[in-house]
């Protein structure tokens, strides 16, 4: 069965602020070609981890996670030749994404005015630290920095101690999501005007565009969220500990059960007390409830309290490491995650797998990700590079 | 005109990750419908604020399930809706006769859309969860720490925010592949899987070598770098994050800061990340003395990533970038009041995605849809709000 976006043509330049965007529309179906520069590749291939420990371009996990379902190509777009190419590539396409300061590609005769002269359907979707346009626009940003700035990091953390970067690039994969999401929009716009449009993505928005109360509640009574450890903001859910390890307390699921179970462990201290049947003083009294209940959860194991939690009705659930994902019952019978192989290691790797299921046109990883210029020739050959013309851009290392 | 004009979403959802997958799609321009109950909570002022930027631009219908001629009204509505979408446990929507089965009867080529905990298949179906138990479950709660230091994770349900964005790109696809094959479909989209999909490399590197995960604090998780975190600067809870990867963002940080004499003993990487933690104090020497956005302002200027740690007030009312973006919104109410919204966090050049209106009072819609969409008089409605039906 052919993916929901089988037929759409992709062209990826972005690095790793924006490679999650292709890799969602590759999973999806598309034909995502990456664009990479000639000698070194994608500057994703030299980030660790690697495989075995090795660094080498074509064993980068890094690049792996972000480029599954992508053919690749190399073309160095500095270089007039280059950015000739590109026009012709792009010419043939449905969509651009780049994540390059703004305003270099326009230098270099690609920018989304120029390419559009050729292909006036055309999406363009930039992701940038800051956005295009904006006193910020030229000004850098790692992950951490994007995240600081968009609001996250400061209520991630013990109240004494720094705010606490997100795990996981959040910054980058919160810019993917929303240029995928963009470009549809923009396709969906392209179905009535018969024209692209440019997709303006800024990690710093995105970060804004993934937060819950801190906006919200500044909005509408000017608090300013603090900092509160593993106290989530509602009051609802704290960490507690086990005999074995950490669980994730919650006190909104079903209060009735969970109090008779810490009753009739002998454990409840003043919690069948019916003022603690409101859940408004189940929030205000978050710290006192907690307490009595880490004090009770000392007495099982994580298993055996969720599992007792869960029969229960009462959203409990063990906070482990994310390598829990992969021995997890529920999503190996899911197939979360899929076996990939990539024969030159001699290697089956398991990619962690749809963030959904598409049941009437699934989501799939379409083949590993690719070897440095593995599609050069078929790329190229298609928009009418001779095989003579691809030796010459060889020789002139522009491909 | 906006990309999903035409489109119509009629939505179950509740609580933080559906409204969140719903409400991009309203800014796209479809016509969402947010079917309610009598009494249904919400975190305050409805119109804005954090309610007002869940259900923005969104039209909101009270109509009581449990009654026959409530549910027979919802499955009306669905009959004239693309996509019908909840964030329910599995086994709500079966129960009341609305799971994809019986919504195909009623529209063929109906998107239904489930946000679920744990999906619609596989041993924990019906396991109960809300955000902060599924990015414990995911690993972000015990590795989000400093190291060797106990958890401390998100201070917010980031799970409902990756399984709300990722539910709208859901939506979006299944619509694409509609208008191409005229078919629609089921998305069975599992919270967990959603936000499990974005933990990264890591996942990759610990299926290969069965190692053990350990907390890093703000460690680099990109290129290998150091100084890389969060500082302390002069003033109360104020911190900069700072990102030096290279030796010429080195060269251009030792340089801003006033080229002070340790800087010289960091000029490789190699070095830097040996003695990260010296170097991590001896900048945090520095930042504690310095204004954080003078110190942010100055290592831009250098070319040098560095950004204050954004708190509510930074972020909502001083930060000019965002501010430029026009990413906050003032929304005017039918009331004559004004309410701040945030935005849709990505621009389009010529059809922009936009807050479509402030949120809707409950059941402030109910009439004007069920008038429009399904032909109800005024008698009609009548009857049904004096039976209790709908509100």
């Amino acid at each position: 069965m052919a993916g929901a976006l089988a037929g759409l043509r992709v062209l990826d330049l972005a690095d790793q602020k924006g490679a999650l965007a292709g890799k969602l529309l590759a999973d999806l179906g598309a034909d995502v070609v990456l664009v990479e520069p000639p000698g070194g590749g994608s500057p994703l291939r030299t980030i660790p981890p690697f495989w075995q420990g090795l660094p080498h371009p074509e064993r980068s996990l890094f690049f792996w996670f972000y480029n599954t379902s992508k053919r690749g190509i190399t073309l160095d777009v500095a270089r007039p030749a280059g950015a000739a190419l590109l026009r012709r590539l792009a010419a043939d396409a449905d969509v651009l994404i780049e994540s390059e300061p703004p305003g270099r590609l326009a230098t270099l005769g690609c920018g989304p005015e120029a390419l559009r002269a050729a292909n006036p359907r055309l999406v363009v979707a930039s992701i940038t630290p800051f956005g295009q346009r904006g006193p910020y626009c030229n000004w850098r940003a790692s992950d951490t920095v994007a995240e600081a700035m968009g609001g996250m990091l400061f209520v991630n953390g013990h109240q004494a101690g720094p705010p606490l970067r997100a795990f996981g690039l959040q910054a980058y994969h919160q810019a993917g999501i929303f240029a995928a999401v963009g470009v549809l929009g923009a396709l969906f716009a392209r179905e009535r005007t018969g024209r692209g449009q440019d997709v303006d993505v800024s990690l710093q928005a995105a970060v804004a565009g993934a937060l819950e109360h801190v906006p919200g509640l500044w909005h509408q009574a000017g608090t300013v969220a603090a900092r509160q450890g593993t106290l989530h903001w509602t009051r609802f859910f704290r960490v507690g500990r086990c005999r074995d390890g950490w669980v994730m307390h919650c006190t909104v699921g079903d209060w009735t059960s969970l109090v008779e179970w810490v009753k009739a462990d002998g454990m409840a201290a003043d919690l069948g007390d019916p003022p603690w049947e409101d859940v408004r003083h189940r929030a205000t009294g978050a710290e006192h409830l907690f307490d009595v209940l880490d004090a009770w959860a000392a007495r099982y194991t994580v298993d055996e309290l969720v599992e007792g939690a869960q029969l229960r009705r009462i959203p409990y659930a063990a906070v482990r490491p994310p390598e829990g994902l992969l021995r997890d019952p529920h999503l190996a019978e899911r197939g979360f995650f899929v076996p990939i192989g990539h024969p030159e290691l001699g290697a089956t790797v398991p990619y962690p797998g749809p963030p959904f299921h598409l049941t009437g046109a699934p989501w799939q990883i379409s083949r590993r990700p690719p070897l440095l210029g593995e599609h050069d020739d078929e790329v190229y050959g298609r928009i009418g590079v001779t095989a003579a013309e691809l030796a010459t851009l060889r020789e002139q290392a522009v491909v | 005109m906006r990309p999903l004009d035409g489109v119509r979403v009629l939505d179950f959802t509740w609580v933080v990750a559906g409204p969140v997958a719903t409400r991009i799609l309203a800014d796209l321009g479809a016509d969402v419908i947010k079917v309610e109950r009598r009494g249904a909570a919400d975190f305050g002022d409805r119109r804005g604020g954090l309610s007002g930027t869940l259900t923005r631009g969104k039209r909101s219908v009270v109509l009581d399930l449990n009654r026959p001629r409530g549910l027979d009204l919802a499955r009306r509505l669905a009959a004239v809706s693309d996509v019908v979408i909840d964030n329910f446990s599995a086994r709500v929507m079966s129960n009341l006769g609305l799971d994809y089965e019986e919504l195909c009867r009623l529209r063929p080529d109906v998107i239904c859309v489930r946000m679920t905990g744990f999906g619609l298949t596989g041993p924990y179906r019906d396991h109960v969860s809300y955000g902060p138990t599924l990015q414990a479950l995911a690993g972000y709660t015990l590795l989000m720490a400093e190291p060797g230091e106990p958890p401390a994770g998100f201070g917010y349900s980031y799970s409902d925010l990756a399984g709300g964005n990722l539910g709208a790109l859901a939506v979006l696809a299944a619509l694409w592949h509609r208008r191409r094959t005229g078919r629609g479909q089921l998305v069975d989209l599992a919270q967990l899987e959603a936000v499990a999909s974005l933990v990264g490399p890591t996942l990759l590197a610990r299926a290969l070598d069965g190692g053990v995960s350990t907390p890093t604090g703000n460690a680099s998780q990109e290129e290998p770098g150091a100084p890389h975190g969060v500082y302390r600067c002069a003033g109360d809870d104020r911190w900069l994050a700072i990102t030096v990867f290279s030796d010429e963002d080195w060269a251009r940080f030792a340089h801003a800061i006033g080229d002070p004499e340790w800087t010289t003993r960091f000029v490789t990487r190699a070095a830097r990340l040996e003695h990260a933690a010296e170097l991590d104090r001896l900048v945090a020497a520095w930042s504690r003395t310095q204004v954080a956005e003078e110190a942010m302002a100055l290592l831009q200027t250098a070319g040098v990533a560095a950004g204050v740690v954004a708190n509510a007030e930074d972020l909502c009312a001083r930060d000019p970038q965002l501010a430029a973006r026009g990413h906050f919104v003032e929304v005017p109410t039918p009331e004559g009041r004004t309410v701040r919204i945030d935005g849709p966090p990505f621009l389009l050049s010529d059809t922009p995605a936009r807050v479509g209106g402030p949120g809707p009072l409950l059941g402030e819609h109910t009439d004007e849809v069920l008038g429009e969409l399904l032909g109800c008089g005024e008698e009609e409605l009548r009857a049904l709000r004096e039976e209790g039906v709908i509100g």
